[in-house]
């Protein structure tokens, strides 16, 4: 965003950045092997709907392939609004390769249709003695972990942990103000 | 690709206010000069002044509305709702404060993005439903992005020099017993009222292009320009009917008119904000414009 766009009053959303989503792969297993951290076969899009005939065409042909692609790799989908009204993909596959390449997809078509700025986040959930996310900013192109605790107060020294421990095996946002909650994710 | 177009019409009737702004005050500045520097002492000072509550602004708009700044834990409501907008604008989060009146506003101050604060009354969090504060808040978001405060602050600083010197004027020069000095003054009387008005007029056309350029923000970040179409009719006081047809049809409904709303054209140089009817009319056309 320009500082010339800001005094004419131009807004313009942030475009998606995928190049780094794929990051998640190699990290999960370096997560399982030394953190233990499971992948625990939750993935999840959110993205912010827009009022217009073309988005719901978008989110038709993206609902069409993630039906052929249940066929092909039985990853399962449902598609649900959360409480913020923001639509969430939630993907369950116990493969995370499936649920990655799913979520891949999920944004290319977005993309394509130019509905990329109105991509949010990937999720992906962990298991290990608690729960933690990792979380895909498309408007920062990084990911960032968020560990909820109970009463919506997060578990930062977790986080920080986390931050540390895998800051060389996956592309992690260093601006720690931007690492947004995201409470009431239907995954 | 991008479904987001910008309003170049906008843009570019802000930058002719913006322009014309600039050239009134490069001219009133050089007849300052040329009139010798006992003025330049006063802009000194202005400007000191303006700066210090450039600076402080935050802080003394929030006390004199009465804000509290709130935290996380007791309004978790609004700070997700900010954070998602915030995160969805790559913008870094701000402040958020809540003022207990049953008025129903908004505003946006600080002097910066890393300093910026966004409040709500109670009275609109009571009003609107869930999207429709959405869309609010990213209408103020907005205005932080736009740097709205810095812009406006930079825009009336020669304006307000020009009001101190249309009230001082009399006190400058009437005392003198020179009468070239005494024509000065009346001179610099004259060019101080002009500049004043000018100034006036373009700031508060400025203001309302600012304000068209936030709500097109907000339908941007929110995606959904109806709910600040709805947001806006609810504040206004404006309501959807809830009572049935067959109950209101009736002989006494003769008895009751529709208020005009618009206001006449001449009072409408005057405003800060752009009439409802406008607003509403400019957001029909962005979400007409995400249907081509």
């Amino acid at each position: 965003m320009g500082f010339l766009d800001s005094i004419l009053g131009k807004t313009k959303l942030p475009e998606a950045k995928t190049d780094k989503l794929f990051a998640i792969s190699t990290a999960a297993v370096t997560l399982e092997a030394s953190q233990g951290y499971k992948a625990d076969g939750k993935a999840g899009v959110c993205i912010k709907p827009m009022e217009s005939s073309r988005y719901d065409a978008a989110r038709a042909e993206i609902e069409d392939l993630l039906k052929l692609s249940m066929k092909e790799t039985g990853t399962q989908y449902k598609i649900e609004k959360d409480e913020y009204n923001y639509v969430w993909v939630v993907l369950s596959d116990p493969d995370f390769e499936d649920l990655v390449t799913n979520i891949q997809m999920i944004s290319q078509v977005l993309m394509e249709q130019g509905f990329g700025t109105q991509l949010l986040a990937a999720v992906y959930r962990f298991r290990g003695e608690d729960v933690a996310y990792w979380i895909y900013s498309f408007k920062l192109g990084s990911y960032y972990p968020f560990v909820p605790a109970s009463g919506r107060q997060r578990d930062t020294s977790r986080e920080f942990r986390l931050k540390a421990l895998m800051e060389k095996e996956m592309p992690i946002e260093k601006d720690e103000s931007r690492w947004y909650p995201m409470w009431g994710m239907p995954l | 690709m991008n479904r987001w177009k910008s309003d170049r019409g906008l843009e570019a009737r802000m930058l002719l206010t913006m322009g014309l702004l600039t050239v009134l005050y490069l001219a009133f500045l050089a007849v300052l000069l040329s009139m010798g520097v006992s003025q330049m002492a006063i802009i000194l000072f202005m400007g000191a002044f303006m700066f210090l509550q450039y600076f402080y602004s935050d802080r003394m708009i929030l006390s004199s509305m009465g804000a509290r700044i709130v935290t996380e834990s007791e309004e978790p409501e609004l700070y997700q709702i900010v954070s998602r907008l915030c995160a969805n604008a790559d913008l870094p989060m701000p402040k958020i404060a809540v003022v207990k009146t049953s008025m129903p506003n908004a505003f946006a101050t600080g002097r910066n993005q890393s300093h910026a604060v966004v409040a709500v009354t109670t009275g609109i969090m009571e009003r609107l439903n869930y999207s429709e504060l959405e869309a609010v808040l990213a209408h103020e978001l907005t205005h932080v992005k736009n740097r709205d405060m810095m812009v406006m602050t930079i825009a009336t600083f020669l304006s307000s020099i020009a009001q101190i010197l249309v009230q001082w004027a009399p006190f400058l020069g009437g005392s003198s017993r020179d009468r070239d000095s005494g024509s000065n003054a009346a001179l610099l009387l004259l060019v101080s009222l002009v500049v004043w008005i000018v100034s006036f007029i373009l700031i508060r056309t400025l203001s309302r292009y600012r304000e068209f350029a936030a709500d097109r923000g907000a339908a941007i970040i929110t995606g959904q320009p109806s709910n600040l179409i709805s947001a806006l009719k609810k504040i206004s006081g404006f309501r959807v009917p809830t009572e049935d047809l067959r109950k209101v049809e009736g002989p006494v409904s003769a008895l009751f008119i529709t208020p005009a709303i618009s206001g006449s054209g001449f009072m409408r140089l005057f405003s800060t904000h752009p009439s409802l009817e406008a607003r509403i009319e400019a957001l029909q056309k962005i979400e007409m414009e995400l249907e081509a």
